[in-house]
């Protein structure tokens, strides 16, 4: 037995119920409170498509009551009442709604310190349920799935139905698109026009193997390019084929929340049908007031008996079928009368009868027979319009575009089968009469009769500046409830038809779609390089560099920012940098990106892009250069290694990977060069092997002389080290004698464990990411992307040695050479504190009180004993020497700039 | 924004496969005068209508090629391989 649980209290259940069917037979009555008055709300629609059942359910707010099908042990609470739905405190606020009319905002807190003091009782008052402030792990709830279709049908009634099978038999794929449980639409609850015809429909699509069947999914929007975006909630198992079964979307499936279907089709055919709308007069908002849709589902889908004393508001003046349907489920239907005669529903919270011209009638239901609006979402979408037609009275879709089709009731033809269930639609509620003025037009909003009136009164008679004075049409119900009295006081008041009044725009979503089916499952890739469980064992601190994990540096940190993290931080990098400096380490630098560009022409393309000459590189040399965009902006840096005349071996940094290669390619698109570009990161692993003694380590392992002479300063070689072919590129990024040793990366894990152990005779250590940064700034190496940002060009970061004015062409000469020609802005300029303060990166550079610049990198130094660091700052101010004051915890420290490197400034080390 | 493009490569597909390269306009000569060069960095049409575009298939064939696409209705009516 399936149990819900209200307010904490457990409700019994059936098979096939939803939230409301449970609550209703249960004995609840009200199940919300309105939005401004809090006045007692109950099933209206049970349909989904009015605001009067939206519950808490399991912690999601604002959650339809009436199509949620039940899970057991699912907390259901009341929203928008306090205590109880029952006895609302707030509800007070209906005897002051004489003070709040409409537009009562704008008129009444035109100062904004009135506005500050009553919002804090406003939005407690106004409301639609509360979102948890906890934090809840989301995981896995969610999906994204893609379809195609040749025809795609929305709504499975009998019209939708009907064009499947005629759309299939013709051979075309179709997906049928229905956001019931069963096929059927309208016939599944009326009884009287034949759930024996709805099921020999469903069993002809149903044999059909090109026809896909989403049951539980709606189609919230249609957007370009014939795109639908459909919602599916569970039990989402139908998704399968018919002809593959439930297999491919069985159990496993069942913890999906909820699934964001993205359909492309060639054809539409909309088939959503028509809905109900609720008629004018005083109290049509009292529970027990319902729509005769609704009440057909409750009895006939639910098997609830609605009630024992039934009054029906019908234009048909013996009630039609609605009355043999109610008599048939054991309820007394006490009168029929005809909606001209009805004055006012009356009761506190229930109905407990109807006043007429012939009467009063005491009950516990009113049946409202009410006008069919088509639901014409998508009709709106894709480009048409509705139209009033006058002669039927109702709003038919016009202007549809070719390969969008409406049939059934959206179309404005009753199907055959309803049409004896229906009325024809008759004018709109409130044209031809004027309404009761506390009858209330929009329920989400607490809109009455009265309220439309003034607004139209007071000049807003616009339908769309209407609509964003009043709101109708605003709320969760996004208009279904209101818009055709809405249209229809408006025309009445303005002397216009319904025609020239027109409609509101229909934009996606029509229905509500929550933020986490639309972002749809995580999907966050993490890359590992190849020696990631190596840096695992010897339990480095991780830190994220875009998708990659990297090691910050070795030992533990985790809580970096309380004392005695930083301590063990700053224990861990000093070890690591005096390895560096005093014997060898190895980091590893395998999130490089790497790129092969090879062909004819490659030097070419790299002459072009790079500001530095490649031209001329010969094969085993390697050169650092930048990429400027034709504005002059540093975009990347890197090292270019020519390995053969046509090959040359390009590094980038870790996260521009994508955006250099699509940056080469595009420059030789559609020149005919021979030349072709190659992402080798992943093939590739990579460790600089760096210290005064990794010569000495690295020389038993090759037979490549790595003698200063023979293997220089910014060379680059091939060969085997322990057996492994590499690329051996000489860079000092750190700023000592090196090898960066590029190798396949299946190689990592052997290479690393290798190197590790051939060192330890020399004292080396792995250090990581934090440690580098200290070594390549005492080198005032720059970091493209770090210490330079969309405005950085060479010139002013002091790189203008790397861009080659001499070279005929390349991607930002022309800004470079304007940029030499005045003094620029700012300059980036390194720095030494004066004092021990370590500045943070992004700490303002101060200037007679005011920040005129700003820390893109600052590390303590241990070759200084000093805090050092790089800065953008005024022009006027980057002379060597020059005093500044740098924003350290909020007291202002001193520095001097510093031209020259901060370590080893002839490159001795590097060289040597 | 769900428009198709049809990769001359690969045929038509969602647009979030591509990578927006902008507007195609010719490059000014590298003596051309500093006014030329700012229209071309930061001048842009803007068509309200059809125009030639760059566009990059990033997660398909990795080329580069030129779209005419309408920037009022999205319709991409012709693409070609530079």
């Amino acid at each position: 037995m399936t149990r819900l649980f209200f307010d904490g209290r457990p409700i019994e259940t059936r098979a096939g119920d939803t939230v409301a069917s449970a609550l209703y037979r249960a004995g609840r009555r009200i199940f919300s409170r309105s939005f401004k008055y809090h006045r007692p709300r109950g099933l209206l629609c049970v349909a989904g498509r009015c605001p009067n059942c939206l519950v808490t359910v399991d912690g999601q707010p604002s959650v339809r009551a009436c199509v949620t099908p039940i899970r057991d042990g699912m907390q259901v609470r009341h929203q928008n009442a306090t205590p109880s739905l029952e006895f609302d405190w707030l509800s007070a606020g209906k005897w002051f709604s004489r003070l709040m009319p409409v537009g009562f905002y704008y008129k009444t807190f035109t100062h904004p310190r009135a506005w500050k003091l009553a919002r804090q009782f406003i939005r407690r008052a106004a409301g639609l349920g509360e979102v948890s402030h906890v934090a809840t792990a989301v995981p896995d709830r969610y999906e994204h799935m893609h379809n195609r279709a040749d025809v795609a049908v929305i709504g499975g009634g009998p019209a939708g139905m009907r064009a499947a099978i005629g759309a299939a038999e013709g051979g075309q794929r179709v997906v049928l698109v229905d956001d019931q449980p069963e096929l059927g639409g309208h016939l599944r609850y009326q009884r009287l026009a034949g759930v024996e015809q709805a099921r020999g429909l469903q069993e002809r699509v149903e044999a059909l193997e090109n026809v896909e069947v989403l049951r539980n999914a709606s189609c919230f929007g249609l957007y370009e390019g014939t795109l639908l975006g459909i919602v599916q909630r569970p039990p989402v198992s139908g998704a399968a084929t018919n002809a593959a079964g439930d297999a491919a979307g069985g159990s496993h499936r069942s913890a999906v929340e909820e699934r964001l279907i993205h359909l492309r089709a060639e054809r539409i055919v909309i088939a959503t049908g028509a809905y109900e709308v609720p008629r004018l007069f005083t109290n049509n908002d009292l529970p027990g007031v319902m729509l005769s849709s609704g009440v057909e589902r409750l009895l006939h889908v639910h098997g609830v008996k609605v009630a024992e004393r039934a009054v029906v508001i019908s234009d048909d003046p013996d009630g039609g079928p609605m009355v043999e349907d109610l008599r048939a489920a054991g309820v007394e239907v006490v009168a029929v009368v005809t909606s001209p005669g009805v004055r006012a529903a009356t009761g506190g919270s229930q109905v407990t009868g109807l006043t007429t011209t012939v009467g009063h009638f005491a009950c516990d239901l009113v049946v409202v027979c009410g006008d069919w609006m088509p639901d014409a979402g998508l009709v709106g979408q894709a480009g048409g319009r509705l139209e009033w037609d006058e002669p039927r009275g109702a709003f038919v879709p016009a202007a549809l575009p070719p390969h969008v089709t409406a049939v059934g009731a959206v179309a404005g033809v009753p199907d055959q089968v309803a049409g004896a269930a229906r009325r024809e639609p008759a004018q709109a509620p409130g044209a031809t009469t004027s309404p009761s003025p506390q009858s209330f037009v929009c329920l989400c909003e607490d809109v009455t009769a009265k309220d439309v009136k003034q607004a139209i009164a007071e000049g807003f008679d616009h339908i769309e500046t209407f609509k964003r004075y009043t709101t109708v049409t605003m709320g969760p119900c996004q208009g279904r409830m209101c818009q055709l009295a809405a249209i229809g006081i408006c025309a009445r008041e303005t002397n216009r038809s319904m025609v020239a009044t027109g409609m509101t725009t229909a934009r996606p979503p029509t229905l509500p779609v929550s933020l986490g089916a639309l972002a749809g499952a995580r999907h966050h890739p993490t890359k590992r390089t190849p020696m990631h469980e190596r840096h695992e064992a010897l339990g480095c601190t991780w830190m994220d560099m875009g998708e990659w994990k990297r090691p910050l540096h070795y030992g533990k940190s985790d809580s970096a920012d309380g004392p005695g993290g930083r301590e063990a931080k700053a224990r861990a990098v000093e070890g690591e940098y005096r390895a560096v400096r005093e014997r060898v380490g190895m980091i590893d630098l395998s999130t490089l990106g790497k790129l092969q560009v090879t062909g004819t022409d490659a030097a070419k393309l790299l002459d072009k892009v790079y500001t530095n000459r490649l031209g001329d590189l010969r094969p085993g040399r390697s050169r650092y250069s930048v990429i400027c965009d034709d504005a002059g902006i540093i975009l990347d840096d890197g090292t270019i290694s020519r390995l053969a005349d046509d090959h040359f071996f390009v590094t980038t940094t870790t996260g521009n990977l994508e955006f250099v290669q699509q940056w080469l390619e595009w420059w030789a698109a559609g020149t005919r060069w021979s030349v072709h570009v190659t992402n080798v990161t992943g093939g590739f692993g990579a460790v600089n092997v760096a210290g005064p003694r990794a010569r000495e380590l690295l020389q038993p392992l090759t037979d490549c002389d790595l003698g200063t002479r023979a293997f220089p300063y910014m060379a680059c070689r091939r060969a085997e080290v322990a057996g492994v072919p590499c690329r051996l590129l000489r860079i000092g990024f750190v700023g000592e004698t090196g090898w960066e040793i590029h190798f396949p990366a299946e190689y990592g894990e052997y290479l690393w464990d290798l190197l590790l152990q051939a060192g330890q005779d020399f004292g080396i250590r792995p250090f990581g990411v934090e440690t580098q940064r200290v070594l390549r700034l005492e080198k005032k190496h720059v970091i493209a992307g770090v210490d330079t940002d969309a405005t950085s060009n060479p010139v002013a970061a002091n790189l203008a040695w790397v861009a080659k004015l001499d070279k005929e062409d390349f991607i930002g000469k022309a800004a470079i050479l304007e940029a030499l020609s005045r003094t620029p802005r700012e300059r980036l300029v390194s720095f030494r504190m004066t004092d021990g303060q370590v500045p943070e990166d992004g700490a303002a550079i101060v200037e007679d009180g005011q920040p005129v610049g700003r820390v893109t990198s600052a590390r303590f130094s241990f070759a200084n004993g000093k805090a050092i660091g790089l800065a953008w700052v005024p022009a006027a101010l980057a002379a060597d020497g020059q005093e500044i004051q740098v924003n350290v915890d909020g007291q202002l420290a001193g520095a001097h700039l510093v031209a020259e490197a901060f370590y080893d400034p002839e490159g001795t080390r590097l060289r040597s | 924004m769900s428009f198709l493009v049809r990769c001359p490569n690969c045929g038509e597909r969602s647009v979030y496969d591509f990578r927006f390269g902008g507007e195609v306009k010719a490059r000014p000569a590298p003596e051309a005068s500093p006014e030329e060069w700012t229209r071309y960095r930061y001048a842009k049409q803007n068509e309200a209508g059809e125009q030639l575009e760059w566009w990059y298939h990033r997660l398909g064939c990795r080329q580069w090629f030129i779209a005419r696409r309408n920037t009022v209705t999205n319709v991409v009516s012709d693409t070609r391989l530079p």
